[in-house]
């Protein structure tokens, strides 16, 4: 077994004449917490979009626990243990919580019988039940059958953390997880993935919250203007002459970065 | 199955499509004759798609209230000119501006009565949506209101005047001159003209004045034309006016020209006029009077050598093939149409 | 079972078995303003194979499921094309494509071109109203797979259930191909029922109130179809009873304007449909006597 779970060599994409990510490469070591941080626009959610599909690479490869998935289309590449959060809630307004979930489990059943089989005809059938346990683990017991639509903000993002988990990925893409979370709330996401994190699972989280980051991640990745431009833990990252300069001035969120 | 074969064949060998080349040469002497018919009919398309184009540019809409707007145009020439308000009404407009001149009137009242219909249509099926759920697009709502509004406007006329065909006598008679032997029926050449005269108008509009402005930034960004100062609030009902008074033209033509309405003529030119709209490019207002014209001319043409029967397959199976393989069409771009519904 | 209740019922089972057939692919988001063509293929098809003068003489019970696979084999084929198109000009080319099959129908003359097709055998409402009650419950089941979870993600957001595994394409194929099988199984029915078919009946009128049906009964679950035919099926009638019974012969007349004018109303009122998953859900929580799901405190929303 690699030490790495994730390696990302020589990734690069143009839309149109701008180039977005230039030849970013780094490695995510297997059961750790890496943050890929960076001013706005510096190509962090590209670089999601990129890993999981949504849009083809230009040059470079992504490989995942050993297997390459660089020309693999977006929808298979859930199925090698990789799945994602993302930055603006994108759960299914008119599914109930629990089909929220479901969906998520969609990876694991493709076969033509799994597709068939009547999941809500059977409430207490195997999908179900462990749709409804994820829920309850991640502390969201109360909500299986609502529409999650009419969901606390809060609670809509740790239910796309258990959506995203039902899948059993290897490693754990978080778009901002804590992005517009009160401090309640963003103790419970945390918590949250201390377990994800504890049941083995990678995690790579893109996030602004400086703070956050500390508190939960043990290797930083720093991007601006779809470079690398550091690579550590994060202890070193705020005394790196080429971080404080890419944040000075350029970005509000290193004042909220440096205040947390 | 070799009944179905036989069929087959006996169709392509000679029945239909056979009879699209019998007597080719005396079809092609009279082509340029129905050139001119083609070009003629297309006046009338040419006036409903640039209406579907200028709601479906400006708010993202396929508009089904257009059909019922130009039938309402339609069928209040008709009654103008019939007598169809009833025998009272029908004097006071003689007395107003003399016997056999009521299609004076008969515009003023079918232009005003389009006008107020678009703003009730405007309440219900955009800008409520839009206050409500801030994306008047989203759920198809304004399309089935729009479904729904069409349904009350037929049943209106035929609740009122049945739905068998309304019969007027043309007020201009059949006049008709000659150009290097092709027959031009006047009435029909100047409905082109007004026709084409108003398209440039309007493109005129929406080129050079501030409304034109105002009206191409909310097509272009619908999101950050509020911050530029303008109101979408007020500009919205302009733009369902406009259309309504291009159906309502279109409408009163149609009757001065073909004489012959009912509560469903709109759907079957307007059917016909969303082809035209598709074939020129959703949004674009000449692509719409290109796209009118060429349906229009299919149409003729189709019908000139292999009969009315077939009119149906080159028209729609055109309209089809765009929209698969080119659906930007002639002019539009790819920004239009792309919202859920 | 009156002579009239029973004609009533045979026109609301059609129309709730096309209202299924444009209810599948609208649960995955798309809209089909296609009925009239699949109804058309379906009527002739299942009539050609079943005439024992100049078609195959087919019992009735072999012609309508082959012109299902018939026209399954049609939507699927055009569906590739079809699909490429979204949103405004995927409604445009559904509907192009039916006035392509009436176009291309009238002018075969083994089908009658344009004076219409008689047709052999005669479907009752021992054969309809089984078929509707198969219909609907397939259509209930099938929702309830994860087929039909996959549907419904489909119709909220593609790209994120392209994330988790689904393959849009295909799932959307398989709604357009099953949503036309059955629609073409209502137009077989018809013409077995009638006896008599001709394109004419099946114009794009019908193919708009079919859509009608299925946007107002709600595309989120199984019951919308089912409660907007019969809704929409039923209220037309009743204003012509509530006219018999008062004498009152204006209601009978202007009974389409009132139901144009709830069309619109309906918009207004329920959007998303008379049937949106938050009543079904609401519904059935009080059947359990479960408590009612904590609503959010004002202010704990942001989104």
């Amino acid at each position: 077994m690699n030490a790495s779970v994730l390696d990302i060599t020589r990734l690069r994409k143009s839309f149109g004449g701008l180039t977005v990510i230039d030849d970013v490469s780094f490695s995510v070591t297997r059961g750790s917490r890496t943050a890929l941080i960076g001013p706005n626009g510096a190509g962090k959610t590209t670089v999601f979009n990129l890993l999981t599909g949504v849009y083809p690479i230009d040059d470079g490869r992504i490989v995942l626990d050993g297997q390459d998935i660089t020309t693999v289309p977006a929808n298979d590449r859930v199925t090698y243990g990789m799945s994602r959060s993302f930055q603006n809630i994108r759960l299914m307004p008119h599914l109930s919580t629990v089909e929220n979930v479901m969906l998520g489990q969609h990876a694991r059943a493709r076969s033509l019988p799994s597709l068939l089989f009547p999941l809500g005809l059977t409430p207490r059938n195997k999908w179900a039940r462990e749709a409804a346990d994820a829920l309850a683990d991640a502390g969201l017991g109360t909500y299986p059958g609502q529409v999650v639509a009419n969901l606390p903000y809060g609670v809509q993002k740790r239910i796309e953390v258990v959506r995203a988990m039902v899948s059993r990925p290897k490693i754990l893409l978080l778009d901002e997880p804590a992005a517009g979370l009160n401090q309640v709330e963003t103790a419970q996401l945390q918590a949250l993935l201390e377990r994800v994190s504890a049941s083995g699972t990678t995690l790579l989280v893109v996030e602004h919250d400086m703070h956050f980051v500390r508190n939960l991640c043990d290797h930083v990745v720093v991007l601006n203007f779809g470079r690398k431009i550091f690579e550590g833990t994060p202890a070193q990252v705020n005394d790196d002459p080429a971080v404080r300069e890419a944040y000075l001035g350029s970005d509000s969120s290193m004042g909220a970065a440096h205040a947390s | 199955m070799a009944s179905f074969i036989d069929s087959a064949l006996t169709w392509i060998g000679s029945s239909k499509a056979g009879q699209c080349f019998a007597d080719l040469d005396g079809k092609l002497d009279l082509l340029p004759q129905q050139t001119a018919n083609g070009l003629m009919l297309g006046g009338v398309y040419v006036m409903v798609a640039v209406a579907f184009t200028l709601i479906i540019g400006m708010l993202n809409f396929l508009n089904f209230t257009v059909p019922a707007l130009f039938m309402v145009g339609a069928v209040m020439m008709w009654a103008s000119i019939s007598g169809g308000f009833g025998s009272g009404a029908d004097q006071v407009m003689a007395a107003i501006v003399g016997p056999g001149n009521q299609w004076i009137l008969g515009i003023v009242v079918a232009l005003v009565v389009v006008s107020l219909c678009s703003l009730v249509i405007e309440r219900f099926t955009y800008r409520y949506m839009k206050a409500r759920y801030g994306d008047a697009t989203e759920h198809a709502l304004p399309l089935v209101s729009s479904l729904g509004f069409l349904i009350i406007f037929e049943h209106v006329v035929i609740t009122i005047w049945g739905s068998d065909s309304l019969t007027a006598t043309s007020p201009f008679g059949n006049s008709s001159f000659y150009i290097a032997s092709i027959q031009f029926s006047t009435p029909q050449v100047i409905s082109l003209l007004v026709s084409l005269g108003f398209v440039f108008a309007l493109s005129y509009m929406l080129r050079a004045t501030r409304l034109g402005r105002a009206l191409r930034s909310i097509a272009e960004k619908p999101d950050t034309a509020p911050l530029m100062g303008v109101e979408v609030g007020r500009i919205v009902p302009i733009v369902y006016v406009l259309a309504g008074l291009l159906c309502g033209i279109a409408g009163i033509l149609f009757t001065l020209n073909y004489t012959t309405v009912d509560a469903y003529v709109g759907d079957t030119v307007a059917t016909v006029a969303i082809a035209g709209m598709v074939i020129g490019g959703l949004g674009n207002v000449w692509g719409a009077v290109i796209g009118g014209l060429i349906v229009a001319m299919l149409q003729i043409y189709a019908t000139h050598f292999c009969g009315a029967g077939v009119v149906k397959i080159p028209v729609w199976g055109l309209l089809l093939l765009i929209l698969i393989f080119k659906p930007t069409g002639l002019f539009g771009h790819s920004a239009i149409g792309k919202g859920k519904f | 079972m009156s002579g009239y209740l029973e004609s009533q019922l045979i026109i609301l089972c059609l129309n709730v078995i096309f209202a299924y057939g444009i209810f599948l692919p609208a649960a995955s988001g798309q809209l089909n303003l296609g009925a009239a063509g699949f109804i058309t293929l379906g009527a002739y098809s299942s009539a050609w194979l079943n005439a024992s003068m100049g078609g195959l003489g087919l019992p009735m019970f072999f012609s309508i499921p082959l012109a299902m696979l018939f026209c399954a084999f049609v939507a699927f084929v055009i569906s590739f094309p079809i699909l490429r198109t979204r949103g405004v000009y995927m409604v445009l080319a559904t509907f192009a494509f039916a006035e392509v099959v009436s176009g291309f129908v009238i002018n075969l003359d083994f089908l009658g071109g344009a004076a219409g097709m008689p047709v052999d055998d005669h479907a009752n409402i021992n054969v309809v109203l089984p078929v509707a009650l198969g219909v609907v419950l397939f259509s209930f089941y099938f929702m309830a797979t994860r087929l039909g979870l996959t549907f419904r993600s489909i119709h909220d957001d593609e790209s994120v259930a392209t994330l988790f595994g689904v393959n849009v394409r295909s799932a959307k194929v398989a709604a357009f191909t099953i949503g036309a099988a059955l629609t073409s199984l209502g137009g077989a029915l018809y013409g077995h029922h009638y006896n008599y078919i001709e394109t004419q009946t099946f114009n794009v009128l019908l193919s708009i109130y079919i859509l009608l049906y299925v946007l107002l009964g709600g595309t989120q679950t199984a019951w919308g179809p089912l409660v907007g035919a019969a809704f929409f099926t039923a209220i037309p009638e009743l204003l012509r009873q509530v006219s018999k019974e008062t004498g009152e012969q204006w209601i009978a007349d202007t009974r389409f304007i009132f139901f144009g004018a709830i069309i619109v109303l309906m918009m207004v009122v329920r959007p998303e449909g008379l049937v949106t998953r938050t009543m079904v859900e609401r519904l059935s929580r009080r059947d359990k006597g479960d408590p009612p799901a904590k609503t959010p405190a004002a202010g704990e929303v942001s989104s």
